[in-house]
């Protein structure tokens, strides 16, 4: 009797110490399981960001000769990198149809030369005495990538209609993912 | 005793072998479902580096541009377009050739600014990539043609202008001479034996029994390397922009008459042209398009310094 009682005490413990095991395997095949995902995961974020940043920096100097921006033949010659302020302006009218057009958060043309009006931030009402004009209406946010760019309109001057070429840039923003 | 130690020892066996099988299982499909999202990331991974590889591509004031894709493993390009919304989506999806297999379709990645024009699915491990601009009259938008290197071309009585052009793409897969029986023909103007006819009277391509509409050599091109479906779903998504770039342009002219003294010369014709962009439905219907257009490019062109475009 006793030696029974001795041996189902020693099965169970045997059953005890082999259920302690398995779970100690397992915990163990999750951790590892865990730390190759978690690794996995910041090597996809990585990657995602690095196509993002990609694709924002070949935006930012294609933005400005998308149809919706570029200057076409409207100031003479064909420009490269020339912004139609203009246009901008009458893009910017439109703009809710233009939602996730472009898979940014925020364009924003800035007027860097002359520095007149500079920090006033375009409306129809101030146009186009103003400095910056910020395509959707909402704050600049994440990370941005930025090109150098002419920003041409037409203006009424001396009873003639001429061209009228500053100095400014296009700043691309995006989320960062 | 015995038997006892016999029940002891056994049940320790099948504890232990149910609780392996368990563990192994877990482990398996563990490593199963890894590799399925590794794949899946891989290929997501290369449709949107696709994606990003068509930026170059499009033009400032070049009539034209190319490139090359060149992938790891065998490659199928699943071109996909919806024209839902203000603008439409341009879809791209890839599969890729794992151990004689191609794998699952990646997820889809998704582009509201590009146009890519090519059959429905487009397989290779090197891809030919040419953007030409659509202008109609001003410029609506870069479009892309794809086409795989196992595929050649052989372009016959061709117009000299785009013999011409075929040969300053330098692409190894279009010709122009010495079409060989396994090469698809394309024909201008006449229909013998041909896979692709173009008839440059009417402004038409006919393709697998199908007619298509073009009006431009952007178009053309496009009627030519596309599946007809993916053809008239791209066309209506160019016509979104072509309505949304008519109201800016509008909206210009009317801003223009205040700050520069402009005439409104062109409003009613381009509100016009709004309307028949936003109504369009098939390629059939640009030449009624393509009419307007001209009117607006002579009226446009008339304004001198007051020019919209």
């Amino acid at each position: 009797m006793v030696n029974i009682i001795r041996l189902n005490k020693r099965a169970q413990m045997k059953i005890q110490q082999m259920s302690f095991m398995i779970i100690a395997v397992l915990i163990f095949f999750v951790l590892v399981g865990m730390v190759i995902f978690v690794v996995r995961i910041n090597g996809l974020k990585k990657t995602a960001t690095g196509i993002q940043q990609e694709d924002a920096l070949y935006l930012a100097s294609k933005v400005a000769n998308s149809p919706e921006f570029t200057c076409g033949n409207a100031f003479g010659t064909q420009k490269s990198a020339c912004v139609d302020m203009d246009k901008i302006m009458a893009l910017k009218e439109n703009i809710n149809d233009y939602g996730n057009f472009w898979g940014i958060s925020n364009i924003e043309i800035i007027r860097t030369y002359p520095t007149d009006y500079n920090n006033i931030t375009c409306s129809s009402s101030n146009y186009p005495n103003c400095g910056i004009i910020q395509l959707y209406d909402k704050p600049i946010s994440g990370s941005d990538v930025s090109n150098y760019v002419s920003l041409c309109r037409k203006v009424y001057s001396e009873g003639t209609v001429k061209d009228k070429c500053d100095v400014g840039k296009i700043l691309v923003s995006y989320e960062k993912k | 005793m015995k038997k006892r130690g016999a029940l002891e020892f056994s049940f320790a066996w099948i504890f232990a072998i149910i609780a392996g099988a368990f563990i192994l299982f877990l482990a398996i499909y563990g490593i199963t479902k890894f590799t399925g999202t590794q794949q899946a990331a891989q290929t997501a991974e290369t449709s949107k580096q696709i994606g990003v590889l068509l930026d170059p591509l499009e033009t400032s004031f070049e009539t034209g541009k190319s490139a090359v894709i060149t992938t790891g493993a065998k490659t199928i390009i699943y071109n996909k377009c919806s024209n839902v919304g203000s603008f439409g989506t341009q879809s791209i999806q890839t599969a890729q050739e794992i151990n004689g297999k191609f794998s699952d379709t990646s997820t889809s990645v998704g582009f509201k600014n590009k146009y890519i024009f090519s059959e429905k699915e487009v397989r290779g491990k090197k891809f030919y990539l040419f953007s030409k601009p659509f202008e109609f009259p001003f410029k609506i938008a870069d479009l892309i043609i794809i086409t795989s290197a196992d595929k050649t071309y052989c372009f016959e009585n061709a117009p000299r202008d785009i013999e011409n052009e075929i040969g300053q793409l330098n692409q190894s897969n279009f010709k122009t001479l010495n079409c060989a029986s396994k090469d698809i023909r394309i024909c201008f103007d006449s229909s013998e034996n041909c896979d692709i006819n173009v008839n440059t009277h009417t402004k038409s391509v006919e393709k697998n029994n199908q007619i298509s509409y073009y009006e431009g050599d952007a178009l053309m091109y496009s009627a030519i390397f596309s599946d007809n479906e993916i053809y008239n779903c791209q066309i209506q998504r160019l016509m979104k922009r072509t309505y949304e770039l008519s109201a800016i342009y509008a909206e210009k002219e009317r801003t223009l008459s205040q700050t520069a003294q402009c005439g409104l010369e062109l409003n009613s014709y381009l509100n016009t042209y709004e309307n028949l962009a936003k109504n369009l439905e098939n390629s059939e219907d640009l030449y009624v398009m393509a009419n307007i257009g001209g009117t607006l490019s002579t009226l446009n062109d008339n304004k001198n310094r007051c020019a919209l475009w």
